[in-house]
């Protein structure tokens, strides 16, 4: 495969500076960059299900939360081993996806966006009234960490490396699946159904398989969100929290894994820069996104594509 | 027996506000193609206005009635400006996370101004209830109803037995050539969010008496509505009105036979099996039609 080598100098400059971020940045900011590449892995999934399918998501919310929950009582109740209750989560998470997506896949466009939405207040209602199971609005807390023998990733600094690997990891699975026959039968789908299904594409599987692995995804995002934080409740999954996520996948480049994982750590950094405003914060939080969609429809990946593309003809000009 | 026939009328009046509501966001994707997720916020703001102003005019009815209207009436002509032209012809996901963002916004502002405290409202006509054949039944639900029922049988003439409704539906069907036939579609557009806001606003007006308004209610009104819409069959007014009474009712009676705390999951299971069963809703287009 060609890879233009602008593209290998920004992986090399990411690389660097993510390893080296720990040191560079304040405590606080730091656990700012675990919260923002913990949901970087939701919003990679996001971005097969949504970016190269073009299945409208407003509720991969439920499926982080369906992950979290999962890990937090595997571990609390039944006394699983952390790393058991990763792989089980996932793995429930990804069936929910499924057994969800088969009937609501059958929908399209606004349609679709509504269902999702619809299942998102849902999952909503019951994590906070199904009281035995969820803890309701008080939460599930004294969730273990996550640990490897007699190392544990207790520190913020050692739990960030953990982050990254996963996030590392998934990203290079979610970069695969794009490359493979699977990843342009995605493309396919999403730009002309009709067109693809003709052509001997199976339209609904595919939807349904990256519908189903962006629900993986989201699993695992909530997972690390669990273990890392220790305590979770029903506002963690939220509709703002569903929403929050397809945004950062719009700011970063819906079509794009370095977009994705550059959109989640601008959107959750931008409440921290934002905080002159105040209570004010969310007014320009949603003008701001309308902006966006306006002046950047494919996001900061597409400047930064549009802005390599123009620099050099540019140097070669002065 | 009476208590049935009380939880339908309350349901009855409760679903009326859900049609006025579809009915304000079938307008908008009808004759402009805007998929509004602002619409529960717009309602809220209506709810608000018309409690404030209230209080200012020193409970003098018709006049706030009247204030209430206007105010939504520049909110409508704010969003044609600041929201629709900039996102007029996206594509729908634009669309979709655009009035979602501007929603978040809109409740924003509302806490801003009002507050997170709920606010209530008094009805014009009173908070007295009818007894009759051992039911009791709010003077405000009958109201509620019958102000509904001529809302409705006025957007009806005005969508279909107006020139002006004539102009809507040419522009909903094609942009471009009804602007060749002389129609003007810039006024036309902006007309169309001042009836949206102006049917979210009256919607909040009559909820403000029943319920406490919350600026966070936004977004479970409007999932409400979105569902009577699903139900009714989208771009169908008789649609919207099935629509609106059946989660009224589902909401009422459900809340009271089956759990209240899952009373808003039963109205989605109700829409999810809807959009499974019959996409199209009891009235309206068939979805495979649109590419």
């Amino acid at each position: 495969m060609n890879i233009p080598a602008p593209r290998i100098g920004l992986v090399l400059v990411c690389a660097v500076l993510a390893l080296a971020a720990p040191v560079l940045i304040s405590p606080y900011s730091l656990r700012v960059l675990i919260l923002a590449l913990i949901s970087a892995i939701a919003v990679v999934g996001l971005c097969l299900a949504f970016g190269y399918t073009g299945l409208i998501q407003l509720g991969q919310a439920a499926f982080v939360g369906i992950g979290a929950y999962t890990s937090a009582l595997l571990t609390t109740r039944l006394g699983f081993d952390v790393w058991l209750a990763l792989p089980a989560a996932v793995i429930v998470s990804a069936v929910a996806g499924m057994l969800i997506g088969a009937p609501m896949l059958r929908l399209r466009g606004h349609y679709l966006a509504l269902a999702t939405v619809g299942l998102n207040v849902t999952m909503e209602i019951v994590t906070k009234n199904w009281t035995d199971l969820t803890g309701g609005d008080d939460g599930l807390s004294g969730i273990p960490g996550i640990g490897v023998g007699s190392f544990d990733f207790a520190s913020d600094r050692s739990f960030y490396y953990l982050a990254l690997a996963f996030l590392t990891l998934v990203a290079l699975i979610a970069a695969a699946i794009r490359a493979s026959h699977f990843g342009r039968a995605m493309i396919a789908v999403r730009d002309d159904e009709l067109a693809c299904g003709a052509c001997g594409v199976r339209v609904f599987r595919t939807k349904l398989l990256a519908f189903t692995l962006a629900s993986a995804y989201g699993g695992l995002s909530g997972v690390l969100y669990a273990h890392y934080s220790n305590y979770i409740s029903p506002g963690d999954f939220d509709g703002v929290k569903a929403i929050t996520l397809l945004v950062m996948l719009i700011v970063g480049g819906e079509a794009s894994i370095l977009g994705a994982i550059a959109g989640a750590v601008v959107i959750s950094f931008a409440p921290e820069w934002l905080r002159f405003l105040g209570q004010g914060y969310l007014t320009v939080f949603g003008i701001g996104v309308v902006i966006v969609l306006v002046l950047l429809p494919s996001g900061l990946a597409g400047a930064a594509r549009s802005l390599g593309r123009r620099l050099p003809t540019g140097l070669r000009r002065a | 027996m009476a208590q049935f026939l009380q939880l339908l009328i309350n349901g009855l009046a409760i679903g009326s506000i859900y049609a006025v509501i579809a009915l304000s966001f079938e307008i908008a994707y009808e004759s402009t193609g805007v998929v509004n997720f602002a619409t529960g916020q717009l309602v809220v703001v209506g709810a608000l206005v018309g409690a404030s102003a209230l209080a200012y005019t020193h409970a003098e009815i018709p006049i706030s009635y009247g204030y209430t209207l206007a105010v939504m009436a520049l909110v409508g002509i704010a969003f044609f400006v600041s929201v629709f032209r900039p996102l007029n012809g996206k594509p729908v996901v634009t669309i979709v996370i655009g009035t979602v963002a501007i929603g978040i916004s809109i409740q924003n502002v509302s806490q801003l101004i009002w507050g997170p405290l709920p606010a209530a409202s008094v009805s014009p006509v009173g908070s007295g209830v009818l007894r009759t054949m051992g039911t009791v039944v709010p003077d405000h639900a009958l109201f509620v109803i019958g102000v509904t029922a001529v809302l409705i049988g006025c957007v009806y003439l005005l969508l279909h037995r107006s020139s002006l409704g004539k102009q809507f539906r040419a522009l909903a069907q094609d942009e471009e050539a009804a602007r060749l036939m002389g129609i003007r579609v810039t006024r036309l557009y902006a007309l169309t969010w001042i009836l949206v806001a102006g049917l979210a606003g009256i919607a909040g007006v009559l909820l403000s008496p029943m319920w406490f308004i919350d600026v966070t209610m936004g977004d479970s009104l409007a999932l409400k509505a979105f569902a009577a819409a699903i139900i009714g069959g989208f771009g169908s007014i008789p649609g919207a009105i099935c629509g609106g009474v059946m989660v009224g009712l589902a909401e009422i009676l459900g809340a009271f036979y089956i759990s209240s705390t899952y009373k808003d999951a039963l109205v989605f299971l109700l829409m999810i099996a809807f959009l499974l069963l019959r996409p199209r809703g009891l009235f309206g287009e068939r979805q495979s039609e649109r590419g």
